[in-house]
């Protein structure tokens, strides 16, 4: 068995035994020092309407009239039974929001990670591979743009070109407008997919290029590089062939770790795509002081990041024996 | 054999004939999705069209009340019980009767629930026969009559948990299908009372301002809310409609001096230059709104000058015309206002004609009428200085400042909210400390009338009754801005028919009238 993996699993497991105490003291002490009254914002444009024996009938209901370390204390309760409490915004409860947004989010990110992963890391090795020439400045040239690029202006960008200008792709939402789930066919979904991924995975894409492409170069350089080289290796056989194994490991990581800021990203392309994923519900539950559902979507995240996190270390291991101890005790 | 001719017949019929239009679907982007779900008791559909549900009265192209589940209503002598009979024909989307316990139901449910209708006046809602209900409300309070307009019946046993994302009701359309965030679609109920849509199926896309855009450039939606900056670039086949509104913006200023007051909460009280009434009427005289409907609305408004410009229960009476700083200048000499040591701005003993005008500084609009309202009255003396905040800074700064405020509600309620003296300082309403005992009465006695058109005349008095009112002739309370406009993009082939003068909330009101659009194209 791999000998290394069972002690990595456990380090994590320790880790995350008090990460996710810590991570819920602090949101819920941001969450209730924000100044929004969820109240104030439930109500909203109606404030007229609604009188105060009212306004707190709806604080009584929804148990926003307890100070805030005792809402603390019975939602940690509940939280540890499984009970994530109910969402004021979406009058439903925390656990039933997140599982019905969970999967096109996931589809989205999921989709813009393989789409970036793949794109980032060909992009970089073919840089590094005609470093110094038109390829490499073209590439480098892309990446720090789209670095330097907000996601959500890159999306609507996007939407200028590909579906209102060329009118070849959707401009928005996961489905077609006007159809049911049940009549929405695989190719249709495939193609209302296009434009989000590519927008989710600009965030996602530079860093890889770039980083890549500096793997590559220091390989190239290295005597191991210089040597196939004096045998005549070619700088693109190089590249894919022994350079990939090289770059792939440390790729991987950089990918896996940047899992959260795809996460992040998806935030605002669901909101300009009207893509229905936790984004979306983000904002909503942000704009509503809406703790409960920031506390359930915060702690997805949180395991979403982490098991990105485990992933990636465990990927670099497998990819590249160098890191793993026994591989140094041998 | 005989059935042949008339085959034949219907056969060169059809072919000479136009034929029908198919049943065609629609698609609208007007945002509007209630992220609760469609529960009325929790306040969805207080504005724009239930949809699913059907309400005992309904609001007309004029605001004027009509039957819908309701072919009766009246108030008892003592304004106390509200008498209603039902039609008999309503039926919810299942099939199964509405009833007069589904009302009372509805009515006690949602006065306990702690949601957005707040009924808290209630006392009790009593079915007395199949199709009788009696309302009994703890106090008289004409404004009730809104919740027989807005509160959506629901099903007495079919109501639970999920309703909000099930909904059942006896309105003109039932749900097909809501995918969070992203669509609703809903086709008409086969069952409802009011006739047939012509359409098989609408879909509301929900996304943000530039999905709408899209959408409609795409062709893919028939009707879309536009923001008013870009409305008059409508693409092919499309036509603009701006509808009017009572979506408003007023300055709301302090009504007292500071005397060192706090709120509870520990926030400034009062303003020695606004609570002088000249100051305000002043203003109100000065500024030129028509200029400000350029200005920050590039022309889609009109001018405002009261809270509910146009509906039924305002009094036009109590307008200042505006536009005119040479009266304006008038007012504040007469008060004893003079520019005694030449900088521009009139002085009163010590005290400069200066105040802030706060407005949210993430609201373009109401920035461009602080800045537009503040250059228009540097022309009179007085130097106003705008100054963009958060909402959380505004919440402390609104009892001693002027700030840019937004109403507008098909309910009178609302003007009782902002200038009854029992809301001084309570919440977002009355900021002010506006106190006026006449504008009490008339308000406490518009609540009292024995009919909702009785209590016009007293919300009219209360704007303007010939002596004194919150209107700009009277106290000069607020100094109302502009109305916006909302504007949508039109499918050319759509009749979307009479409009309403729209409340506060771009999108969703537009589909009061949803059954009765028509498709007009072949």
């Amino acid at each position: 068995m791999k000998g290394w993996l069972v002690p990595l699993l456990y380090d994590r497991a320790v880790r995350l035994l008090w990460l996710v105490p810590l991570a819920s003291v602090g949101l819920f002490t941001l969450v209730s020092l924000a100044p929004i009254d969820p109240v104030q914002a439930y109500v909203g444009a109606r404030v007229a309407l609604v009188g105060p024996e009212q306004r707190e009938a709806i604080a009584a209901v929804w148990g926003l009239d307890a100070p805030a370390h005792e809402r603390f204390l019975v939602w940690a309760g509940n939280a540890l039974s499984g009970d994530l409490g109910d969402s004021i915004t979406f009058n439903a409860p925390v656990t039933q929001v997140i599982a019905d947004r969970f999967p096109a989010s996931l589809t989205l990110v999921g989709a813009a990670f393989l789409f970036s992963f793949a794109a980032g890391t060909a992009l970089g090795l073919i840089a590094a591979a005609t470093r110094g020439r038109w390829p490499d400045r073209i590439i480098r040239g892309v990446a720090v743009v789209l670095a330097a690029s907000p996601g959500f202006w890159i999306a609507l960008l996007l939407i200028a070109i590909f579906a209102v200008g060329l009118g070849l792709l959707p401009a928005c939402c996961a489905a077609p407008p006007g159809l049911t789930a049940a009549e929405v066919g695989l190719a249709d979904r495939l193609q209302h997919l296009v434009l989000p991924v590519v927008a989710v995975s600009v965030v996602g894409i530079s860093p890889l290029i770039l980083h890549t492409r500096q793997r590559l170069v220091a390989f190239l350089d290295s005597p191991a590089g210089s040597h196939l080289a004096a045998h005549g290796a070619g700088r693109v056989w190089l590249a894919f062939g022994p350079g990939l194994r090289h770059a792939l490991g440390p790729a991987l990581t950089v990918h896996l770790a940047g899992a959260g800021e795809l996460f992040g990203g998806s935030v605002l392309a669901e909101t300009v795509f009207a893509w229905p994923g936790l984004g979306q519900a983000t904002v909503q539950a942000a704009l509503g002081a809406d703790a409960p559902l920031l506390m359930g979507i915060a702690l997805a995240t949180l395991l979403f990041v982490f098991i990105g996190n485990l992933l990636a270390d465990v990927a670099a291991r497998v990819l590249d024996p160098r890191l793993r101890p026994e591989a140094r005790h041998d | 054999m005989k059935y042949i001719p008339l085959a034949a017949i219907a056969l060169s019929l059809a072919a000479v004939q136009p034929v029908p239009a198919e049943a065609r679907s629609l698609v609208l982007a007007v945002g509007g999705e209630p992220d609760a779900g469609f529960d009325p008791i929790m306040g969805w559909g207080r504005y724009g069209n239930p949809l699913f549900q059907a309400t005992l009265l309904r609001r007309g192209a004029g605001l004027e009340l009509e039957g819908d589940l309701a072919t009766f209503w009246e108030l008892s002598e003592d304004r106390l019980t509200w008498r209603i009979v039902l039609r008999e024909d309503a039926r919810f989307s299942d099939g199964t009767a509405l009833t007069a316990e589904d009302v009372a139901f509805t009515f006690n449910t949602a006065r306990d629930a702690g949601g957005l209708a707040d009924l808290s006046v209630l006392a009790q809602a009593r079915a007395t026969g199949p199709n009788t209900v009696e309302l009994h409300l703890r106090q008289p309070r004409i404004t009730f009559i809104s919740h027989l307009a807005s509160l959506g019946i629901v099903p007495a046993s079919a109501y639970g948990e999920t309703y909000s994302r099930e909904p059942l009701g006896a309105g003109p359309f039932r749900m097909v299908e809501w995918r969070e965030g992203e669509q609703l679609v809903v086709e008409p109920n086969p069952h409802w009372h009011g006739g047939a849509s012509p359409f098989e199926r609408v879909s509301f896309v929900f996304g943000g301002e530039e999905t709408n855009l899209s959408l409609a450039r795409t062709g893919e939606a028939h009707l879309v809310a536009v923001p008013p900056i870009q409305a008059d670039w409508a693409p092919a086949g499309m036509r603009v409609l701006h509808v009017e509104t009572v979506d408003n913006r007023g300055v709301m200023f302090p009504m007292v001096p500071d005397e060192g007051q706090t709120t509870d909460a520990g926030h400034p009280i009062g303003n020695d230059v606004t609570a002088d009434p000249a100051i305000r009427r002043a203003v109100n005289l000065a500024l030129d709104r028509e200029a400000l409907v350029q200005l920050a609305l590039a022309g889609h408004g009109r001018p405002a000058y009261g809270p509910a410009d146009g509906l039924p229960w305002d009094n036009p009476a109590g307008y200042l015309p505006g536009a005119d700083p040479i009266a304006a200048a008038a007012v504040l000499e007469a008060a004893g206002w003079q520019d005694a040591n030449g900088d521009g701005i009139v002085e009163r003993g010590d005290l400069r004609a200066e105040f802030t005008i706060v407005y949210p500084a993430s609201d373009s609009t109401r920035q461009a009428l602080a800045l537009g309202a503040a250059q228009q009255l540097q022309a009179i003396g007085i130097d106003a200085k705008p100054s963009g905040r958060s909402w959380d800074e505004i919440e402390v700064m609104m009892h001693a400042n002027a700030v840019v405020f937004g109403w507008g509600a098909h309910d009178p309620l609302e003007i009782y909210s902002l200038y009854h003296s029992s809301n001084a300082g309570l919440g977002w309403v009355n900021t002010g400390f506006y106190s006026n005992p006449t504008v009490d009465a008339y308000l406490e006695a518009a609540e009292a009338a024995n009919s909702f058109e009785a209590s016009l005349p007293m919300w009219q008095a209360a704007q303007w009754d010939g002596s004194t009112g919150f209107g700009a002739r009277g106290d000069a309370a607020w100094a109302w801005l502009v109305n916006l406009e909302h504007s949508y993009w039109v499918s050319e082939c759509l009749d979307t028919g009479a409009s309403q003068i729209h409340p506060h909330g771009h999108g969703f009101p537009i589909t009061w009238n949803l059954q009765d659009w028509r498709w007009t194209c072949q």
